[in-house]
């Protein structure tokens, strides 16, 4: 998967890279759909919500440049992949989700895995977690219109955010905000993305 | 008995109308509109494949009686379970690319709901069969009845849910089978499809059941979300939904730092279109920090919001202080649910005594009002991520092209400004389809003061346009200049800039609005340099051809191909991409449907001649009628500014009058086919040429004259289009050997096909050469027709 779908499409970031390797996938989606973790694409895991498809973990995990000793605040926390990645490339999440029976899920298969570094809440991300702020990242895996001004507020100066501007259906634009040191905002809009089935040729 | 026959022929023939028209609604709902329209291609291809098998069975008149009254009887059960068949399998579109268990859900669909069509159309054919002599009553009486159904289901679903209206077409059915039933059987089975059809009103349906992967599925999921209200009408299901944690502010500024309003979320078939915001004292800051609020550092007085956003678009004028504002809004449900859910206290956009609403088309309100106004402000008519995914692609929006910009500019008072906002992409499209737009449509109206009449902002998400006729004064450009400033925006173009001296904090790659505009004021040589090397397809959308949300032509397919694997696919285009496939699906159905029987019966009873005579024929004519159909039916949309409307005018009319053709062919001698068929051609070349500046000269005129226009010269048009098929009909049933079959089967396979088919040509060539297309599609057949023998050989 690391080498095909995501090495290939241009990530090159140690960390990210030995994160996904090593996190399994297959444990963070439905059982009926263990077969596929490993393909190409997205995967439903209920409530309209899906674990992204690798390269885009991948991709926006590398946007933030994980390090150890890094605290993330993940908005959407979903089956839980995303953070988990976070974590095993060394940063401590602290992670967000709305829905109640997909945190209450996710929280327990983290905790199966042994991922210590991972806290979940159930709660409106358009809040942020003050208690544990300010973060030296923001990831927003859930779509949105509008970026909440917590989020912005709770990034430390230095700090860098990655959210997608788009439906899970349609294009997803990522725009990367950055919070240069004095505090002012800069966004870049990276490629837009959408789950990307690549050609066969790279297999 | 013809009587009786041609009324049980009108109701069964209804009845599939009327299903069809459920089914796009309901597949719009619960999928998305682009699959409804490849899902009806697939269920009209039960009438060809009807065809074929009449062709290859060729019963006697003694038979075809028997099979006629129980077909027609089979239809109401099969009408009533179809739906429940095709929405009991658990499709998800989403999967469709990558997951191969899909594909075979997708066929079961397809299936479920061409079952029902194959039994309607089977009893319609062998009606014809049986009335050889005059096929154009029982042909015309099926148009007719179609004209009735499809109506009458619109009227329907003005007060019924469509998941709730699926009684309606077996009980038509029902009524049909009964009218010529003979046998208990069928008694017994119209009886029961009553009795499901009954069920189905009981509640014993399911419910809609929308796509997870929609909005309103994942609002619904937020804690403590609530339906406040609901409203069903042809122009859609529209939903409220209010959650605590639903926010909607398209693009806020990321200095804003304030609380958010409650609002309330707006969802037509699932779909965000908006959000009624309770906007407080203590909240009206969030309007000043939105992207769309940039021209109001103008200080307009006058203002006209075309699309008002669920409101929000209306608030933003309220709170900077308009005197007066024009909300114009397509969808009046949402001006009832806004007034309805408006509370006391908060800046209420459809009950504030500074505003008027008008419902209807924003242009056609436009084109006619006398007011003028200090600013005009236009959504982009694009969804968050939805134009950009190539949803609306194949959509036609006559709000956005260069003739509709002309017209709102006129409608500005001296020193007047049009405001148009769109969502980002990357590359940017819309935007710069947008700047593009409006500088044309600056040049036609007052070339002198282009260059001083355009700026460009943009946030981190949004973009917004402003062109004014009388140029940007000094004091205007400060003034947005310090706005910009302030708010978090950059400004991307000016009067007087220099592109070199910008330093943009939101950074979209490559300068691509500057450069845009650059080129929009330039020469006619400059615009023309910059689309050239554009990597998407940006040129101002016209009348003719109604696509702004289209990037993706042709020709710029190739080199697009020709990237890094997999890197193109996020500028995909869903739309035309779905019509593409049903072409391909409608021909190699089709062909196969034509051609297999041929070879497995092995010399069928037809000489080869006359075989390819028929099927050349009765395709011409079922390949033009649908162009010409899908024409009108765009320039009808400008006409009546309504799609909705223009789709249920033009049902009626061309159905009507098609079916008064076809009974009123049994009086023409059918040698007269070819000259009938000539003239209709000519005429629809004449269409092509004429048609769009007629529809353009009339906007200016109330609702009731432009539909009388439309009316007196489509109707014409539509009368003799119900001829050529009964003439060339008449023609070959003199002899019994499944030429009929093949007629019908060939005339609907070319009609699948045609109707997907002329959108895409649209795209490419617009309407007026669709026009011409379907008129040299009907002079051919009548040259075929002319040069075949008397006997068709």
């Amino acid at each position: 998967m690391v080498r095909d779908q995501i090495v290939a499409m241009g990530v090159t970031d140690t960390a990210t890279l030995r994160a996904m390797r090593t996190v399994p996938r297959h444990e963070f989606v439905p059982a009926d759909l263990s077969s596929r973790a490993y393909g190409d694409h997205p995967l439903p895991i209920g409530y309209g919500q899906t674990i992204s498809q690798p390269y885009i973990v991948a991709y926006m995990t590398e946007r933030l440049r994980p390090r150890r000793g890094m605290t993330v605040l993940e908005v959407g926390t979903g089956s839980g992949y995303q953070a988990a990645v976070l974590a095993e490339a060394g940063a401590t999440v602290y992670t967000i989700e709305i829905v109640k029976a997909l945190a209450d899920q996710a929280s327990e298969r983290l905790k199966r895995l042994g991922y210590a570094a991972v806290n979940v809440r159930h709660a409106d991300g358009h809040f942020g977690w003050p208690e544990a702020a300010p973060f030296d990242a923001v990831i927003v895996t859930a779509a949105a219109g509008y970026i909440p001004p917590a989020l912005v507020e709770q990034l430390r100066p230095g700090g860098r955010m990655v959210i997608p501007v788009g439906s899970i259906y349609g294009v997803q634009n990522l725009v990367f905000v950055e919070k240069a040191p004095d505090g002012k905002i800069r966004t870049e809009t990276l490629l837009p993305v959408r789950f990307v089935p690549l050609v066969s040729e790279v297999r | 008995m013809t009587r009786r026959l041609a009324l049980a022929v009108a109701l069964l023939s209804g009845a599939s109308l009327s299903y069809e028209v459920l089914i796009v609604r309901l597949v719009a709902i619960e999928q998305f509109h682009h699959f409804a329209a490849m899902a009806i291609s697939v269920a009209m291809l039960g009438f060809g494949v009807s065809g074929t098998a009449l062709a290859v069975a060729r019963p006697t008149a003694e038979r075809s009686n028997v099979w006629l009254v129980r077909w027609a009887a089979a239809s109401a059960p099969l009408l009533a379970v179809s739906p429940l068949l095709a929405r009991s399998i658990p499709l998800d579109a989403a999967r469709i690319v990558w997951d191969p268990a899909q594909w075979w859900r997708l066929a079961g669909v397809y299936l479920s709901l061409a079952a029902p069509f194959v039994a309607v159309s089977l009893a319609i054919l062998l009606a014809i069969r049986l009335r050889a002599t005059r096929p154009g009553a029982i042909y015309g009486a099926s148009f007719v009845g179609a004209a009735c159904g499809s109506g009458l289901t619109l009227v329907a679903l003005g007060t019924l849910p469509a998941d709730r209206a699926v009684f309606l077409p077996p009980l038509a059915a029902a009524a049909g089978a009964l009218l010529i039933a003979h046998q208990p059987g069928t008694i017994g089975s119209a009886a029961a499809a009553t009795l499901l059809a009954g069920a189905g009103v009981l509640g014993a349906l399911p419910t809609v059941r929308v796509n997870p992967y929609k909005a309103l599925p994942q609002v619904l999921a937020l804690p403590n979300a609530e339906r406040v209200a609901e409203e069903h009408s042809p122009l859609g299901w529209l939903l409220a939904v209010r959650a605590p944690a639903f926010r909607y502010a398209p693009g806020l500024s990321l200095g804003y730092t304030g609380a958010f309003p409650t609002q309330t979320g707006l969802f037509v078939d699932g779909e965000i279109v908006g959000a009624l915001t309770d906007l407080r004292d203590e909240t009206l800051d969030l309007v000043r920090w939105l992207p769309a609020a940039l021209p109001y550092a103008l200080a307009p007085r006058r203002v006209a919001v075309l699309g008002s956003d669920g409101g929000l678009a209306v608030q933003i004028a309220l709170v900077h202080g308009a005197e007066a504002v024009l909300a114009v809004e397509l969808q009046p449900a949402i001006v009832r649910l806004g007034r309805q859910l408006a509370s006391p206290g908060s800046v209420d956009a459809f009950t504030h005594p500074r505003v008027s609403v008008a419902v209807g088309d924003g242009r056609a309100i436009m084109t006619r009002t006398t007011r003028r106004f200090d600013l005009i402000a236009l959504g982009s008519a694009g969804r968050l991520g939805v134009s950009a995914g190539g949803l609306h692609a194949s959509s036609e929006d006559f709000a956005h092209t260069v003739e509709a910009y002309v017209r709102y500019l006129e409608r500005l008072a001296p020193g007047g400004t049009l405001a148009v906002s769109h969502w980002l992409s990357q590359p940017p499209r819309a935007a710069v389809r947008s700047i593009l737009t409006v500088a044309a449509a600056l040049r036609a109206m007052r070339p002198a003061t282009l260059e001083r009449g355009l700026v460009v902002a943009h946030g981190w998400a949004t973009a917004v346009i402003l062109a004014r006729p009388d140029g940007f004064d000094g004091a205007g450009v400060a003034a947005l200049q310090q706005w910009a400033a302030f708010h978090g925006l950059d400004l991307d173009w000016y009067p007087g800039v220099n592109p070199d001296s910008l330093r943009p904090a939101h950074v979209l790659g490559n300068l691509d609005l500057t450069r845009a505009a650059a080129a929009a004021t330039g020469s006619v040589a400059d615009v023309q340099a910059f689309t050239d090397m554009y990597p998407f397809a940006v040129e101002p959308a016209t009348d003719a051809r109604p696509y702004p949300h289209h990037y993706l032509p042709v020709r710029t397919i190739p080199r697009f191909l020709r990237e890094a694997r997999g890197s193109w696919l996020p500028f995909v285009e869903w739309g035309p991409i779905a019509a593409g496939l049903a072409v391909l699906q409608g021909a190699v159905l089709g062909g196969l449907c034509l051609l297999l029987p041929v070879a497995v019966t092995r010399g069928h009873p037809l000489p080869t001649t006359r075989w390819l005579v028929v099927v050349a024929y009765f395709g011409l004519v079922g390949l033009a009628y649908m162009a010409a159909e899908i024409a009108a039916l765009q320039q009808l949309q400008l006409l009546l500014g309504h799609p909705v409307y223009a789709v249920a005018a033009l049902l009626a009319l061309l159905l009507l009058t098609s079916g008064l053709g076809a009974i009123g062919s049994d009086r023409v001698s059918e040698h007269r086919g070819a000259s009938v068929t000539l003239v209709l051609g000519l005429a629809l070349v004449a269409c092509a040429v004429g048609l769009l500046p007629l529809v353009e000269a009339m906007l200016p005129a109330s609702l009731g004259v432009r539909a009388s226009m439309g009316l007196t010269s489509l109707a014409p048009i539509g009368f003799l289009m119900g001829m050529p098929f009964t003439l060339g009909l008449r023609r070959l049933t003199r002899e019994d050997d499944g030429s009929v079959g093949w007629a019908w089967a060939s005339n609907a396979f070319a009609s699948v096909v045609a109707a997907p088919l002329a959108v895409l040509i649209a795209m490419e060539l617009g309407s007026p050469a669709v026009f011409a297309i379907a008129g040299a599609a009907y002079v051919v057949a009548a040259l075929v027709v002319r040069r075949a023998r008397p006997d068709g050989r």
